[in-house]
C-alpha cells in the first residue's frame, strides 16, 4: 500500500466523519421533536410518530439507503449518493434519539412541570427553561452511546457510492490483491473514533452519579 | 371593580371532580377572607390535595367556579376554558408550596428564587435580585444562594420552596402538604416559617397532617372525608368539640400521643 | 406503484427465500453468540488476570469496531490463513463473533445487577451446582436481562443485511435484485422494510410476553 492510497483512505474518512457529522446534527433536534411530541400525547400525531420510530428502529441502515437512493428518484425527488447517506443517517438515528429523549421526559418528575405552571409560565418557556436543561443533562450519555453507533454503521454508505473509507479501502485492495491491509488501516481509523465516544460516555455516565448522590 | 374590605379572597363553588369512576370532589363550596389561614384536613383519599389542586387549575375540575378575588380562574365568564397566556397570568397571582419540594435542579437556590420574577413577570434583575435575597434572608437560607438544590435538606428545600412561592408577591398561598415528605426533625423549621407568614396577615389554604400547626396558627380548619366538607370552624372548637362522628372518628387516630401509650418495662 | 407491488408479489419466491436466509443466519448467529456470550460473561466477572483482561480487551475492541469492516475481514482475511470458506458461513461467523461480544457484555452487567440474597438462600436451603444453578440462578436472570438480549437479537438481523455487500442472497440482497431488474426500487425495499419490521416485531412480542411473566413476580 502507497503513501497515495493511504491517503485516499484518509480522505474517505473525512467523508466519512462529514456525513455522520451531518447526520447527528440533523438527527438530534429531529429526535427531540419526535419525543415531544409522544410526550404531548396529541390524538394523531402520537401515533404517526410512534409507528415511525417502531419502522426505523427495525430497518437496517442498508436497506434505508438502498430504499431512499432508488426511490426518491423514481417519485420525482433527485438525490446523490452523500444526500441519500446523510437523509439515511438522519432518520435512523432521530428513532433511536426519540427513544433517549422519551425516557428522559418519562423520569422527569411531575411536579417539576407543576411548580413551573403555578408560577405561572406558559408552555413555551417551560419547555425551554425547566424541561429542556434537565433531560439534556439526563439524556447526554444515551445520545453519545448513540453517535457511536452511528458512526459504526457509516461503512455501509459504500454501497450506494458514497466515496468513504469503506469504498476506498476496497478499491485500493481490488488494486492491490491485497484486501486486508487497506481494511485494517480504516479500523485503524475507526476504533479511536468510536472508542473516544464510548469512552465519553462512561465518563458522563459515572460523573452523573456523583453529582446525582444527596448531600 | 374596588373589592369591598371583607370580600372573600377565594371564592370555591360547587367544585366536583372525579378520577374515571371515583368520584373525588363533589360539590365543594367554601371561601376564604383576606388575611385568613385555613387548614385543610381529613383522612387520606379525603380529596384534600386534589382540591388544592382545583384552586389553582393543576387539576381541572368537572364542574363548578374558582374565583379569585372576584375574578374566574381557569374558566372564564363565558364558561369558556381559559387559554394558556389567560390562566398562567391568574397563577402568578396564587403560589404553591409543593410536598416533594419541586424545586428546579439545574439552578442555584438564588436562581430558583428568581426564575419566574425575572422571566414571567419580567421585573428587573436587580429588583429582583435584591427581593430574593431578603426573601432568603427571611427563611434563613440566604448564605445557601449559590448552591444547586441537591445539596439541601429535605427541609432546607422547602423553606426555599416557600421564597420561590412569595417571590412572586401572591393574594394567596397554597401549601399541599408541606411537611409530610420531610424527617421528623426537620419538619419544625418549616411549619415556623409558616406561622411567621399566617400572623403577619398571609392568605394561606394548607393541606396537612400536622394537628399542633392546625391548632395553633390556622384561622379555620376544613375537615374533608370521602369528597365533601364535614365541618368547618374555628380550630380550637374543632380540636376540643368536634361535632360530627367523622370528625371525632378522624382526631381519636391522629391524637395519639406518646404520653397516652402505656409504659412498658 | 401498486403494479410495482404486484411484481413484488410475483417474485415473492425470491423475497420469501431472502427472508428464509435472513431469518436462519439471524437465528443460527443469534443462538451461537448466545450461548458463547454466556461463556464470555463468565469470564468477564473473573477477578483481574490475563484471562479476565484478554476477554475485556476482545469485548471493547468489537464494541468500537463498525460490524462492516469486520465482516470483510473475516470473508478476505480468513483465505490468508487457508481457509476458504463460502460468504455463507464466513457471514455466519463474523455475525456470531461480533455479537458473542456484545451478548457477554450485557449478560455480564445483568448478572452484576442481580442481588445476591435469594441465590444465598437457595445455597442455605441445600441447593447446589447444577439444581443451583439451573432453578435459582437462571429463571430470574433471563428474565431481567430478556429485553437487552431481545435489542440484541433485532441488532443481529439487521447487521445481517449488511452482508449484501458480500453478496449473501439475504432479505436486502433479494430486494436489491427485484429493483434492478424491475426498475421498481419503491416497492422492493419497502415489502423488505415492512418484512424487517414484522421480524422487530416479533421478537418485541417475545420479549413483552417474557416481560409479563417478570411482572407478574414482581
Amino acid at each position: 500500500m502507497s503513501a497515495a492510497d493511504v491517503l485516499a483512505i484518509f480522505s474517505g474518512a473525512l467523508t466519512t466523519l462529514l456525513m455522520a457529522g451531518a447526520g447527528i446534527l440533523l438527527g438530534l433536534p429531529l429526535g427531540l421533536g419526535l419525543a415531544l411530541v409522544r410526550w404531548a400525547n396529541t390524538p394523531l400525531a402520537t401515533q404517526c410518530a410512534a409507528v415511525y420510530v417502531s419502522l426505523l428502529r427495525a430497518t437496517p441502515l442498508v436497506t434505508l439507503v438502498l430504499l431512499l437512493f432508488f426511490a426518491l428518484p423514481n417519485i420525482g425527488i433527485p438525490v446523490g449518493p452523500v444526500s441519500a447517506g446523510v437523509l439515511a443517517l438522519t432518520l435512523n438515528t432521530s428513532a433511536f434519539n426519540c427513544e433517549v429523549w422519551r425516557a428522559a421526559l418519562m423520569d422527569l418528575p411531575k411536579d417539576q412541570i407543576e411548580a413551573a405552571k403555578s408560577v405561572g409560565m406558559r408552555r413555551g418557556m417551560r419547555l425551554r427553561r425547566i424541561v429542556l436543561p434537565q433531560i439534556a443533562r439526563v439524556s447526554l450519555p444515551g445520545l453519545i452511546s448513540e453517535m457511536s453507533l452511528l458512526i459504526k454503521v457509516t461503512p455501509v454508505l459504500a454501497v450506494v457510492g458514497v466515496v468513504d473509507i469503506t469504498r476506498a479501502a476496497v478499491r485500493i485492495g481490488a488494486e492491490t490483491y491485497e484486501p486486508l491491509p487497506p481494511f485494517f488501516v480504516a479500523l485503524a481509523i475507526y476504533l479511536p473514533m468510536v472508542f473516544a465516544l464510548v469512552s465519553l460516555q462512561r465518563w458522563l455516565e459515572r460523573r452523573q452519579t456523583r453529582i446525582d448522590a444527596p448531600a | 371593580m374596588s373589592s369591598p374590605p371583607d370580600r372573600a379572597i377565594l371564592n370555591v363553588a360547587a367544585v366536583s371532580k372525579s378520577f374515571g369512576s371515583l368520584n373525588v370532589l363533589k360539590d365543594i363550596s367554601f371561601e376564604v377572607a383576606r388575611g385568613e389561614t385555613v387548614c385543610l384536613l381529613g383522612p387520606s383519599g379525603s380529596g384534600k390535595s386534589t382540591l388544592l389542586r382545583c384552586i389553582n387549575w393543576l387539576e381541572r375540575p368537572d364542574s363548578g367556579r374558582v374565583l379569585l378575588d372576584g375574578e374566574p380562574v381557569g374558566m372564564s365568564t363565558g364558561g369558556v376554558v381559559m387559554g394558556d397566556r389567560e390562566l398562567a397570568h391568574m397563577r402568578t397571582r396564587i403560589g404553591m408550596v409543593f410536598q416533594h419540594f419541586a424545586l428546579w435542579p439545574h439552578l442555584t437556590v438564588l436562581q430558583n428564587v428568581m426564575e419566574a420574577p425575572l422571566h414571567v413577570q419580567k421585573r428587573g434583575r436587580d429588583e429582583v435580585k435584591a427581593e430574593a435575597e431578603a426573601l432568603l434572608r427571611r427563611v434563613g437560607l440566604v448564605d445557601k444562594k449559590d448552591v444547586f438544590p441537591a445539596r439541601l435538606s429535605g427541609g432546607q428545600k422547602q423553606r426555599v420552596g416557600i421564597a420561590r412561592a412569595l417571590a412572586m408577591k401572591p393574594s394567596l398561598l397554597l401549601f399541599d402538604e408541606p411537611t409530610s415528605a420531610l424527617d421528623p426533625e426537620l419538619v419544625g423549621e418549616v411549619l415556623a416559617v409558616m406561622r411567621d407568614l399566617a400572623r403577619e396577615g398571609m392568605t394561606m389554604v394548607v393541606v396537612t397532617h400536622e394537628m399542633a400547626f392546625a391548632r395553633e396558627a390556622a384561622s379555620r380548619v376544613i375537615f374533608m372525608d370521602q369528597g365533601s366538607i364535614v365541618e368547618t370552624g374555628h380550630p380550637e372548637a374543632f380540636f376540643s368539640a368536634p361535632r360530627t362522628d367523622r370528625a371525632q372518628q378522624f382526631l381519636l387516630r391522629y391524637s395519639a400521643t406518646p404520653a397516652a401509650l402505656p409504659l412498658s418495662s | 406503484m401498486i403494479h410495482g407491488f404486484a411484481i413484488v408479489w410475483a417474485e415473492r419466491g425470491l423475497m420469501l427465500s431472502g427472508l428464509a436466509n435472513t431469518v436462519l443466519l439471524s437465528a443460527l448467529a443469534g443462538l451461537c453468540a448466545l450461548v458463547l456470550g454466556a461463556l464470555l460473561s463468565t469470564l468477564l466477572i473473573r477477578p483481574r488476570g490475563v484471562v479476565q483482561i484478554a476477554t475485556r480487551v476482545f469485548v471493547d475492541a468489537m464494541r468500537c469496531t463498525p460490524f462492516l469492516l469486520f465482516a470483510y475481514i473475516i470473508y478476505y482475511g480468513l483465505p490468508t490463513l487457508g481457509i476458504r470458506l463460502d460468504n455463507w458461513s464466513a457471514g455466519l461467523i463474523s455475525l456470531a463473533i461480533y455479537h458473542m461480544a456484545y451478548m457477554g457484555e450485557l449478560l455480564r452487567a445483568a448478572w452484576a445487577a442481580q442481588p445476591r440474597d435469594p441465590i444465598e438462600a437457595g445455597q442455605a436451603f441445600g441447593f447446589s451446582g447444577l439444581s443451583l444453578f439451573r432453578r435459582i440462578v437462571l429463571p430470574p436472570l433471563v428474565l431481567t436481562s430478556a429485553p437487552v438480549v431481545g435489542n440484541q437479537v433485532i441488532q443481529v438481523i439487521k447487521d445481517s443485511a449488511f452482508l449484501t455487500i458480500i453478496a449473501l442472497p439475504e432479505l436486502t440482497h433479494a430486494a436489491s435484485s427485484i429493483q434492478s431488474r424491475h426498475y421498481i426500487p419503491f416497492a422492493a425495499f419497502i415489502s423488505a422494510v415492512l418484512l424487517y419490521w414484522m421480524l422487530c416485531l416479533v421478537i418485541e412480542a417475545g420479549v413483552s410476553s417474557i416481560g409479563r411473566m417478570a411482572q407478574a413476580r414482581r
